[in-house]
């Protein structure tokens, strides 16, 4: 968070995608910077305004978005949300469960679909509580992920699920730590556009890209 | 007869003088007025108000521009037509004979000269009106012509037996001057200032001698010149009268006025004007205090007495001096009170037109108990005042007929009251609350003030108020989206609320942020809860709470639920938030820093 004080403060570098080794979701390569209605108080209550309701769940959105693409969240889940997430910078306000449900809900409503609710882990539950972040849509993905096989030439290799997530020659990628199930989407959407094939079965599952 | 032009309160009713006894009889809807056999235009549907010296028409569609006010005095007497078939009751007023068909007035006083004419109209136009059209207050001065003043007995005589009419000038006043007779020297000033005229030669029907225009007889026969009075009437700039912009305000020519009843109450019309009539109540204001006969007694003290037959004197009026004096006060009012009391409270009807004097004694009972400056008794006073005038300028129930019809008429007559009550300036209700006032409120605020008597209920509380916005009064009903009904000036909208709110929350709020850390949020301003805008404003905190809801309908604010309530932002969401752009943002923190340090 930027502060002010009468030593000159390095302004902090805008968030970069691209940037010092990423890992979990957990550990934060550079400090976010919260823009400034994070600090208006009523961005943490729903208005009952249709109106004023529909830019505020707007401004969630680009701000949830930005903050998982800043440290590559890919799943976010309502029980244990990133803390500084729905709490603004001074620690007064915090955005309720129950709104942030609000808020997915509205962003997996939206075009292109920013949020893809899981089905619920335990019985008995209506629904998840968890959801994968698009904070790039699955096409863009899709992209990515076939630039970098034409990038290193793997154009005919066959790779396995693990290596395309965790492997050393992925060291550094955006896709990074994603979800399986995530990754799998996207190697669906690449075999839908003819670029990929998976075969095998599940512990071993190879993907070869054309 | 004479039409004269109506004065009409805030809520369009006629404007009752209850300082010179004035008290509303009767109120009929439905009225048309007729002169003699011919419909007048623009004055056929309107509200007929008796009062106990007037009867005033007032036009339900232009109000301001069509009302007019027929004295009683003026009434020689009443007919009555039952309606038949399609045409509807009616009640014909004629007016007593003018003078210049009566062959002069029956009182010894002698006709004025014109030089004296211009001064008589001057004084009518400068003295003090008390809103009636011309109400000039005179002195008892002596006569113009001969200089001899007329002793009070003759006065008197005169006042109570010749009640010509005068299509000029005055009606009675409330003198406040020691005399109280001298404002009947007004009905005798007709011939006085009438007679500036712009002709110079008059020829008598007579003998047809060209007699000066200013004289009122020829000189060579005696005839009245009368001819030229109605031509003069209507040349006379300077007249106390009214102004003439309707033709048939100050006509002289209307021979009869005749109301049209198309909506019933005539019946109970005719009994209360001839009431009316008998009583002469415009006559108490001019006419002696009720003589009173254990007063006459012979003056045992041998100081000087004036005339105790005719005229009663107050004591203030009386010359006394020394001790003895004053025990003679005392014992005066004693007797005074006591005669009161007992003719008054025999009976209700006597209480009613002995109500003035009451009240007096009970005022003046007060101001000598509560001497002290002590605040509850002042409003314990002005309760009594109240009651005094509540009783006469209030519609109630009975004022008006029976039926179906007369609960509408109830209603609009009630609407117009609480009209007259916000607005008044005296009070200041609406004012005192900020400006707009549950109508719960409100109800509880009017009862109050009629004291026990003629209480509103609800119901009829209710709807009379929603009539305001039909009624094109100047203070309209709200209902909010909770249900909550308030009552504010018609001129207060909502986008002068949101404003005013807007204002007030942009309102820098410390000269010194608190906190560095706060910088960003500082640029927001302030959130408020609803008590506090309450408190601002001068609002309930319901109205107050309804109000911020309905600016945060318009998009102006935005709510933020915190720990201890809820607190209304500025609706920046809407308005400030594009991209973030940090780099700014950072550079106005650092700005406002460097700002407060220089």
């Amino acid at each position: 968070m930027a502060t002010t004080s009468t030593t000159p403060t390095p302004l902090p570098l805008p968030s970069s995608s691209i940037s010092t080794p990423a890992q979990s979701s957990t550990t934060q390569s550079s400090t976010f910077t919260f823009p400034t209605y994070t600090h208006f108080p009523p961005l943490y209550t729903v208005q009952p305004n249709l109106q004023t309701r529909a830019r505020q769940l707007d401004l969630w959105s680009s701000l949830i978005l930005s903050y998982t693409a800043h440290h590559h969240i890919f799943r976010l889940s309502l029980s244990t949300p990133p803390a500084d997430l729905f709490t603004n910078p001074p620690r007064t306000r915090t955005l309720k469960p129950s709104d942030i449900r609000i808020v997915l809900d509205h962003m997996a409503l939206q075009t292109p679909s920013r949020i893809e609710w899981l089905p619920p882990s335990t019985k008995g539950e209506k629904m998840g509580n968890t959801c994968w972040v698009y904070w790039k849509t699955l096409a863009e993905w899709a992209d990515v992920l076939y630039g970098w096989v034409e990038e290193t030439g793997q154009k005919g290799a066959v790779l396995t699920v693990y290596e395309l997530r965790e492997g050393d020659a992925v060291m550094g990628r955006e896709w990074v730590g994603m979800d399986e199930g995530m990754l799998r989407k996207v190697l669906g959407v690449l075999v839908k556009r003819g670029k990929a094939q998976v075969f095998g079965q599940q512990e071993g599952e190879g993907v070869k890209f054309f | 007869m004479f039409l004269r032009r109506l004065e009409l309160t805030t809520a369009l009713r006629p404007y009752i003088d209850d300082d010179g006894g004035e008290a509303l009889l009767f109120i009929a809807n439905g009225v048309g007025l007729y002169d003699g056999k011919f419909k007048l235009p623009n004055y056929q549907k309107g509200h007929l108000y008796l009062t106990s010296h007037r009867v005033c028409y007032v036009d339900d569609e232009e109000p301001r521009k069509y009302s007019v006010a027929v004295d009683l005095k003026e009434i020689e007497r009443t007919e009555f037509y039952a309606g038949f078939l399609k045409s509807s009751a009616k009640i014909t007023l004629f007016p007593k004979p003018s003078k210049r068909n009566s062959q002069g007035i029956r009182s010894p006083i002698p006709q004025y000269a014109s030089p004296s004419d211009a001064l008589v109209d001057a004084s009518a136009t400068s003295s003090r009106s008390l809103g009636r059209s011309p109400a000039p207050a005179r002195n008892l001065n002596a006569t113009w012509a001969c200089g001899i003043k007329p002793s009070l007995a003759l006065m008197i005589k005169a006042a109570i037996s010749a009640m010509s009419t005068r299509p000029a000038a005055s009606t009675n006043t409330s003198s406040q001057r020691n005399s109280t007779v001298s404002s009947d020297l007004d009905s005798y000033d007709t011939q006085s200032s009438a007679l500036a005229s712009r002709q110079t030669v008059v020829a008598c029907p007579r003998c047809t001698f060209q007699n000066d225009a200013s004289l009122p007889n020829c000189e060579i026969c005696g005839a009245s010149l009368q001819n030229s009075y109605a031509s003069q009437l209507v040349q006379r700039p300077e007249s106390p009268g009214p102004t003439l912009f309707g033709s048939i305000i100050g006509n002289d020519t209307i021979e009869t006025i005749k109301f049209s009843f198309r909506a019933g109450g005539e019946k109970t019309f005719l009994e209360r004007l001839k009431g009316a009539l008998v009583q002469r109540k415009w006559l108490l204001q001019s006419a002696p205090p009720v003589p009173k006969p254990a007063q006459s007694a012979t003056p045992s003290n041998g100081s000087p007495w004036q005339i105790p037959d005719t005229t009663r004197t107050d004591t203030p009026y009386q010359r006394v001096v020394g001790i003895a004096g004053l025990e003679r006060r005392g014992a005066e009012l004693r007797e005074n009170n006591k005669a009161v009391i007992g003719t008054a409270f025999e009976d209700l009807e006597a209480l009613m037109t002995s109500a003035k004097e009451v009240i007096a004694m009970a005022e003046q009972f007060s101001r000598q108990t509560n001497s002290g400056t002590n605040s509850e008794s002042s409003e314990a006073k002005a309760l009594l005042s109240d009651s005094a005038s509540a009783l006469g300028l209030v519609a109630t129930k009975d004022m008006l007929g029976t039926g179906s019809a007369s609960e509408t008429l109830y209603s609009t007559e009630l609407a117009r009251n609480l009209a007259e009550f916000l607005t008044d300036d005296r009070r200041g209700i609406l004012r005192k609350e900020g400006g707009i006032m549950s109508l719960v409120d409100l109800w509880a605020v009017f009862n109050r003030t009629r004291n026990g008597i003629e209480l509103i209920s609800p119901l009829d509380f209710e709807r009379a108020a929603t009539m305001w916005e039909s009624l094109q009064l100047p203070i309209r009903l709200r209902r909010f989206k909770s249900g909550l009904l308030v009552v504010q000036e018609k001129s207060r909208t909502d986008d002068k609320t949101i404003a005013s709110l807007l204002n007030w929350l942009r309102e820098p709020q410390y000269a010194f942020p608190p906190s560095k850390d706060d910088l960003r949020s500082q640029s927001f301003g302030r959130g408020f809860t609803a008590q506090e805008t309450a408190e601002r404003f001068g609002w309930s905190v319901g109205v107050a709470t309804e109000e911020l809801e309905m600016a945060e309908e318009n998009s102006a604010l935005c709510r933020d639920q915190c720990l201890d309530g809820i607190r209304f932002w500025e609706n920046h969401l809407m308005h400030a938030f594009d991209e973030p752009t940090e780099p700014r943002a950072q550079l106005h923190a650092v700005q406002m820093m460097d700002e407060l340090r220089f």
